[in-house]
C-alpha cells in the first residue's frame, strides 16, 4: 500500500492531524515553511512513534544534517540540492534524493541516483524543494526505476491522489501545498488527503482479494434450502442495483434525517473521562434514534428495498425487541404487513417492546422452541420465509444470514461509523485511538467499525456477552469460545458441541443472546483487525449504573457491555488518547431487568 | 442406486421412506429399517437430528429433539449402521444438515458413511453453489450427493442442477418446510413434469406427501415419492401399520 508523507509541518495541530500518515516532513531549507531544529524536535514529539520523521535540506553541510538527525531526531533525510554522492553516503539514515522532472532526460538522472529513495517533483519556481505543480506522470512509465524506491510529489491533493497512485504506483506520496488553505496547513485537508490516498487504495485491493460472492475470508455464503435460493439471488441483484442508484440512496438518507433524526451526536463524556482518568471518552449516540436504537437504520433501508422488489409483507426476528420495534415502526410508516418472531423467554424480559410492536400493528409470534431466544426466533422466521417467500421479504436485523444480508446490513449500519469519523475529525482533528462496540450478531459494531477498518492505527474492540462467565456454560461469547460452523445461512463462528449441535447462548441482554456471530466479524477476528473481549452480566449491570450517574444517559443492556469493555481499555490508555463508545441503544426497554437486578440501589 | 433406474425402466414407482435416526432410541434404527424394507419400500433416508432444522416442520423437528435428548449424534448413527446384523436390501441415504457434517469432517464423514453401508447423501442446506464442500469427497467414496429442486428453482438453474444429478432428484413439492398437508398446489404437476423431462435420473416428489390422494395426483408425473413426517409420526405413535396402504398405493402396480 502506498505510504503518505505530509511535508512542511510547522504547527502542533497539523502534526496531530497527520498522525495517520506514514511520514511527516520538516523543512530546514529557506522556505516559507522553514522550521528550526528545536521547533522540529518539539513537533516531532507529538507524532506517533511509527511515523517517519523526514528532514528536508537544500545543499546543507554534512554537519548541519547530522545535527538535525540527532536532535529532532530524524529517521530519514531528503535532499533537494546538488548534493554530491559522497555526502549521501555519509548520512546514517535512509536518504531521499529529489529530482525535478520536466523531460525524459530528467528521468534518466534519477535512475542513476545512489540514494535509497528518489522523490520526483515538478520544476520549482521561487525556492528549490517543491513547486506545488504536477508534472507529466506518464514520463515515469518507461523508466527502469524500481517503484519501491519512488516517492511522488508535486501538486498532489485529495482530488488527484488516487489517479496519481494508480498511474505511478509509488512507494510513497508527498504532499505539502495540496493540504493547505491560504498558505497554511489545514487539518481537514490533511485527513482528507490521507483517506483518499490510503483508505481508498486499500479498498480497491480488498475488493480484488475478497471473494466477490458473499464471503469474508472463509465465512459467509448462502447456506439455505433450495426454496430460498431464488429469493436470496433476487435480493442480491436488487440490492446491488439499489446500492448504486442515487435515488434510492437519497430516499434512504432522507428518511434517516427526517424520520430517524440523524445525524446523531458524538457526545464528549466529560465526567466519564474524568472518572476513568485516562483517554477522552466520546459516545456515539445511537440511543437517540427514533425507536431507541441503531436497528432502525437497517430496517428503513431494507423496507425501502422490499418495496422496490414489489414485496409488501415483512417477516422479522427479534431478540431484545429493538429490531422488532424498528421493523414494526417502518412497516407502519410504509403500510407493510409485519410479522415478528420472538423467543418466549425474550417476550418475558422485553414486555415493553412486545407491547410497542403490537401497538404499531405488527403480529408478534412467540417461539417456545429451544431456549426461546433469538436463535429460535431466527429459525422460525426462516421457516416462515421459506413458506411465504414469493411475496415476503425477510428483514434480518443483524449482520447475519445468507449473502447478501451481512453485507447489506453492514452497509445500512455504516452510517454510524461514517458520521463518527467525520465528527471526530471535526472535534479533534484526528482519528480516535480506539473504538468499542457491543456484539451479538454484530450489526452496530460492524456499522461502526467498517469505515475504520482500513485506518489501522484505530484499534477496534468488540464486546461480546460473557453471561455468567466464559468458564461457565451460560454465556454468549462466540468469538472467545466458538468454532467454525454453518447456521442460519452462513458459515460463521458458533457455540456448538462436538457433534455440531448448536448450543444455547445465555446473556442477561436479550440482544446479545445469540450463539453465532456475523461472518464479517468472524473474518475480522481471524485476521486480527478487531479484537473481541467478553463482558459478564454483572460487569454490564455495573456499567449501566456508572454511565447513568456520570452522564445522565441510561444505556441499553447491550450497549452497557461496550461501556464496561471501554472502561477496561481506558486503564491502559493515556490522557491524550481518544476512545469512542458506540451507545447502540437506550435502556428504556430494560427497566424491568434493571429494577429487578439493581434492587436496593438508592 | 442403479436399482432406482431399473425400477423406473420397469415402469414401477419408488417409495422412499424417511426416518429420524434415534427417535425412540438408537436401538430402534435397525428394527425400523428392517420393517420398511420388508414392507417393500424402495429406499430409506436416515435422518440425522440437528438442533436447528430450518427446512423441517414441527413433526420432524420434534422427532429430532427426541433423538437429541437420547444423545444421538451423526457418529453414533453411522456406528449403529455398521453394526446391523441383518442384510440391508435397499439403498440407505443419509439426510443431514451441513453443520454436523462439517464438525465431523467432510472427508471423514463420507468415508464412514460408505463403511456404514450408505449409498447416498442429502444435505438440504447445502445449495448447488457450495457443493464443492462435500461432493469431491462423496465422489471419492462412490456416494451420490442427491440434489433438491423446488417450485422456486428458476429454469436456468434447474437445468444446471439436473445436468449434474445423480441417483435421483428430490423434487420439493411445496413452497415451504416438511410436514403433512391436506392438498398440494395445482402447479406441482407441471413442475414435476418439467423436472422429469430434463432429468437424467428418476425424479421423486417429497415434502408434504402424506396421503394416497397426493400419490394419485402426481403418479403420472414422477418416478417415486418420498414420505417423511407421516412415517416419523407413525413410528413415534407405534402405529406404523397405518402407513402400509400408502406404501402399497405407490409400489403395487396399478391396473390401468
Amino acid at each position: 500500500m502506498t505510504r503518505v508523507k505530509i511535508c512542511g509541518l510547522m504547527e502542533e495541530q497539523h502534526v496531530r492531524a497527520a498522525s495517520p500518515a506514514d511520514a511527516i516532513g520538516f523543512v530546514f531549507a529557506p522556505s516559507r515553511r522553514r522550521v528550526s531544529v528545536e521547533r522540529a524536535a518539539q513537533l516531532s514529539r507529538l507524532a506517533p512513534e511509527a511515523v517517519e520523521r523526514i528532514g528536508v535540506f537544500v545543499n546543507a553541510s554534512f554537519e548541519e544534517i547530522a545535527t538535525a538527525v540527532e536532535m529532532v531526531p530524524l529517521t530519514m533525510v531528503q535532499l533537494h540540492g546538488d548534493e554530491p554522492d559522497e555526502l549521501i553516503r555519509r548520512i546514517d539514515v535512509p536518504v531521499i534524493q529529489a529530482f525535478s522532472i520536466r523531460t525524459q532526460e530528467d528521468v534518466r538522472k534519477l535512475e542513476s541516483s545512489i540514494a535509497d529513495y528518489v522523490l520526483v517533483d515538478a520544476p520549482g519556481t521561487e525556492y528549490r524543494g517543491g513547486s506545488g505543480h504536477v508534472f507529466d506522470w506518464s514520463l515515469l512509465e518507461n523508466t527502469n526505476l524500481d517503484n519501491s524506491r519512488l516517492i511522488l510529489a508535486g501538486g498532489l491533493n485529495a482530488d488527484n491522489i488516487q489517479a496519481a497512485i494508480s498511474q505511478t504506483n509509488p512507494f510513497m506520496v508527498d504532499v505539502s501545498s495540496g493540504v493547505e488553505t491560504d498558505g497554511r496547513k489545514d487539518e481537514a485537508k490533511i485527513q482528507q488527503f490521507i483517506l483518499q490516498a490510503k483508505g481508498d487504495s486499500m479498498e480497491r485491493t480488498k475488493e480484488k482479494t475478497i471473494d466477490p460472492v458473499g464471503f469474508f475470508g472463509r465465512y459467509g455464503g448462502q447456506f439455505v434450502p433450495e426454496t430460498l435460493m431464488k429469493a436470496v439471488k433476487e435480493l442480491e441483484i436488487a440490492y446491488e442495483e439499489a446500492k448504486n442508484d442515487p435515488e434510492f440512496q437519497k430516499e434512504y438518507h432522507d428518511y434517516l434525517r427526517e424520520y430517524v433524526g440523524r445525524e446523531q451526536p458524538l457526545t464528549f463524556a466529560a465526567r466519564m473521562t474524568e472518572a476513568w482518568g485516562g483517554p477522552k471518552i466520546y459516545l456515539k449516540r445511537e440511543d437517540l434514534n427514533h425507536t431507541g436504537a441503531h436497528k432502525v437504520n437497517n430496517a428503513i433501508g431494507q423496507a425501502l428495498l422490499a418495496q422496490r422488489m414489489g414485496k409488501r409483507k415483512i417477516v422479522a426476528e427479534t431478540g431484545a425487541g429493538q429490531h422488532g420495534v424498528a421493523t414494526a415502526t417502518i412497516c407502519a410508516l410504509f403500510d407493510l404487513d409485519c410479522v415478528v418472531f420472538m423467543g418466549e423467554e425474550d417476550i418475558k424480559r422485553q414486555q415493553l417492546n412486545v407491547f410497542r410492536m403490537k401497538l404499531l400493528g405488527a403480529r408478534v409470534e412467540s417461539v417456545s422452541k429451544g431456549s426461546g431466544t433469538l436463535k429460535d426466533a431466527v429459525n422460525e422466521a426462516l421457516r416462515y420465509w421459506v413458506t411465504n417467500v414469493e411475496d415476503t421479504h425477510y428483514l434480518i436485523g443483524s449482520a447475519l444470514g445468507p449473502h447478501p444480508f451481512p453485507t447489506m446490513v453492514r452497509d445500512f449500519q455504516s452510517v454510524i461509523g461514517k458520521e463518527t469519523k467525520r465528527q471526530i475529525l471535526d472535534k479533534e482533528g484526528r482519528l480516535p485511538d480506539a473504538i468499542v462496540a457491543c456484539i451479538g450478531g454484530g450489526s452496530n459494531a460492524i456499522g461502526m467499525f467498517y469505515p475504520f477498518v482500513n485506518d489501522e492505527a484505530v484499534r477496534l474492540i468488540g464486546a461480546e456477552a460473557a453471561g455468567e462467565g466464559v468458564d461457565t456454560d451460560r454465556h454468549a461469547a462466540t468469538l472467545t469460545k466458538g468454532s467454525d460452523g454453518v447456521l442460519h445461512g452462513a458459515m460463521m463462528k458458533l457455540l456448538q458441541d462436538d457433534a455440531g449441535q448448536v448450543q444455547e447462548a445465555h446473556s442477561i441482554s436479550a440482544g446479545l443472546d445469540y450463539p453465532g456471530i456475523g461472518p464479517e466479524h468472524a473474518h475480522l477476528a481471524d485476521i486480527g483487525r478487531v479484537t473481541y473481549e467478553a463482558i459478564t452480566d454483572d460487569e454490564a449491570l455495573a456499567s449501566v449504573v456508572e454511565m447513568s450517574r456520570l452522564e445522565g444517559i441510561i444505556p441499553a443492556l447491550e450497549s452497557a457491555h461496550a461501556v464496561a469493555e471501554a472502561k477496561k481499555q481506558a486503564q491502559a490508555m493515556g490522557q491524550g488518547d481518544i476512545l469512542i463508545i458506540c451507545v447502540s441503544g437506550r435502556g428504556d426497554k430494560d427497566m424491568a431487568t434493571y429494577a429487578e437486578r439493581l434492587e436496593g440501589l438508592s | 442406486m442403479k436399482r432406482l433406474e431399473e425400477l423406473k425402466e420397469a415402469g414401477h414407482k419408488a417409495f422412499v421412506a424417511y426416518i429420524m435416526a434415534g427417535d425412540g432410541g438408537l436401538e430402534k434404527l435397525g428394527e425400523q429399517i428392517q420393517y420398511l424394507q420388508e414392507r417393500g419400500v424402495t429406499a430409506i433416508e436416515v435422518g440425522i437430528p440437528f438442533s436447528d432444522p430450518v427446512a423441517d416442520g414441527p413433526t420432524i423437528e420434534a422427532a429430532g429433539n427426541r433423538a437429541l435428548a437420547e444423545g444421538v449424534t451423526l457418529e453414533k448413527v453411522l456406528a449403529a449402521m455398521k453394526g446391523f446384523e441383518f442384510e440391508v436390501k435397499v439403498p440407505l441415504i443419509i439426510m443431514t444438515y451441513l453443520n454436523p457434517v462439517l464438525r465431523f469432517g467432510a472427508e471423514r464423514f463420507t468415508e464412514e458413511a460408505k463403511k456404514s453401508g450408505a449409498t447416498g447423501i442429502i444435505i438440504p442446506d447445502l445449495p448447488f453453489e457450495h457443493r464443492q464442500l462435500i461432493e469431491p469427497f462423496a465422489k471419492q467414496q462412490g456416494l451420490v450427493l442427491v440434489q433438491l429442486v423446488t417450485l422456486t428453482t428458476i429454469d436456468s438453474r434447474l437445468k444446471e442442477i439436473l445436468k449434474e444429478a445423480e441417483g435421483f432428484v428430490y423434487a420439493v413439492t411445496v413452497t415451504g418446510i416438511t410436514g403433512t398437508r391436506d392438498d398440494l398446489a395445482e402447479e406441482v404437476g407441471a413442475f414435476t413434469r418439467k423436472v422429469r423431462d430434463l432429468s437424467p435420473v428418476p425424479v421423486y416428489a417429497g415434502f408434504g406427501i402424506s396421503k394416497e390422494s397426493h400419490v394419485d395426483m402426481l403418479r403420472e408425473d414422477v418416478d417415486g415419492f418420498i414420505v417423511g413426517s407421516a412415517i416419523v409420526q407413525a413410528f413415534h405413535e407405534g402405529r406404523i401399520a397405518d402407513i402400509e396402504p400408502l406404501i402399497d398405493a405407490v409400489t403395487v402396480p396399478h391396473s390401468v
